[in-house]
């Protein structure tokens, strides 16, 4: 459900961004996700439509492509990618979602936690990098002055 | 274009600009007191009536959840993160995400974490939110440094307790907070005394608190006893503002200090 928070963060940022750049509205806007957000894509797209009412991003013709996760180990020089991750996640370190109640990984709302709630699945250290997939970036935008 | 780091710390400052008061505790200085003034201060603003939120940003040893026996689960909805209410006082913290597992996180990493931590939790509409800081004067106090500086009606309240060594680091503290235009509300001298009979006895020596005040021209808010009996009532899981009547009081009279302080704002 962070989709939500997300999807109004983004909003705000790109009403700033066509402020500061004189523009009134938006033909595209590409938002590139990191695979270890688990973004709900449909929970995203609703959302962004819903916030987006009533402001010069209404009806922007929006773009989701997600980015894969690798994790890098800087002890064993492991390598291994989010299907990994989800084998070996704790249910310990979860979020219940309202009203559903269902759990989610504090993962997937706080990508950078990753090493609080992981150890490489090779040497168990914690010293790792989590090179790619975690973050959400607005990509490409096409603006209407 | 916009980064994640942007996009979330705009929407951090946007939620935390909502919020009609904020009160970052600091002190530099580790082992002073800070998380148990933080939460005590949090309780104290909470029982004259106001709204108040207590935010731990101590990421890699976060001890409100443990001080006030905390072991909720943390609920999300639409909104975001909804902070676990304890004392009448909403509380938020890695620590309640990372249970006992020891927190590695490095540099900017770390400080996204506490952007995307502040901007997807869901406060509402409160009165006073309270930051617990991490010793040191590292990420997490500039992360704060960031958002408050230009919030009309926000301050630092600095701890300290009577050594020299804390006051040669808790200056630091001050310097820096002058330095980046952060307004100081005052000092806290905790562990300053103890009673014994009726004398006050002094184990860790004098001035401290007094003489920081001075040289930052500030004000020494209150002065805290060592009162064995915290311990006590955090094993038996009530407020450990509550273990003497005196440390009640003295905390209701920081939390007085510190309302008007900020409405004069």
């Amino acid at each position: 459900m962070h989709e939500w928070s997300l999807a109004e963060a983004v909003i705000n940022s790109l009403i700033r961004l066509a402020e500061d750049r004189g523009a009134t509205a938006f033909e595209e806007v590409e938002i590139t996700h990191g695979e270890i957000m688990e973004l709900d894509t449909l929970v995203f797209r609703t959302a962004f439509r819903e916030l987006s009412k009533g402001t010069l991003v209404e009806g922007t013709r929006l773009v989701l492509k997600e980015e894969k996760a690798k994790f890098k180990c800087n002890n064993c020089g492991a390598e291994w990618d989010f299907e990994t991750v989800e084998k070996i996640l704790s249910e310990e370190f979860s979020v219940i979602e309202e009203p559903s109640g269902t759990k989610e990984s504090a993962l997937h709302f706080l990508p950078n936690l990753a090493p609080a709630l992981l150890k490489c699945p090779s040497c168990k250290s914690r010293d790792f990098d989590l090179a790619s997939g975690k973050g959400l970036r607005i990509s490409k935008v096409v603006m209407r002055t | 274009m916009s980064e994640m780091s942007d996009i979330l710390f705009e929407e951090a400052r946007r939620r935390l600009s909502q919020v009609r008061n904020i009160v970052a505790v600091t002190a530099g200085k580790g082992g002073v007191g800070k998380s148990f003034v933080s939460t005590s201060l949090a309780l104290a603003l909470a029982e004259r009536g106001k709204k108040v939120g207590l935010l731990d940003l101590d990421v890699h040893g976060s001890s409100v959840p443990i001080m006030l026996g905390l072991k909720e689960e943390v609920r999300a909805g639409k909104e975001g993160f909804r902070p676990v209410r304890k004392h009448n006082v909403e509380i938020m913290s890695i620590g309640l995400l990372t249970k006992d597992s020891p927190v590695l996180i490095k540099g900017k990493d770390k400080m996204d974490l506490i952007t995307s931590l502040v901007a997807l939790t869901s406060w509402g509409n409160l009165d006073y939110l309270v930051i617990d800081l991490p010793p040191g004067t590292g990420d997490e106090v500039l992360w704060v440094i960031r958002v408050i500086r230009n919030l009309r009606s926000a301050g630092a309240l600095v701890v300290t307790m009577p050594s020299m060594l804390s006051r040669s680091v808790v200056r630091k503290s001050l310097r820096l907070l002058v330095d980046e235009g952060i307004r100081i509300l005052g000092l806290v001298e905790n562990m300053s005394y103890f009673k014994c009979g009726k004398e006050e006895i002094r184990p860790f020596g004098y001035g401290s608190g007094e003489d920081l005040a001075k040289e930052f021209k500030t004000r020494l808010l209150v002065r805290l006893p060592i009162e064995p009996r915290v311990e006590k009532a955090m094993d038996e899981g009530y407020p450990p503002y509550l273990a003497s009547n005196e440390l009640k009081t003295t905390f209701s009279s920081l939390a007085a200090a510190v309302e008007s302080l900020l409405q004069k704002a």
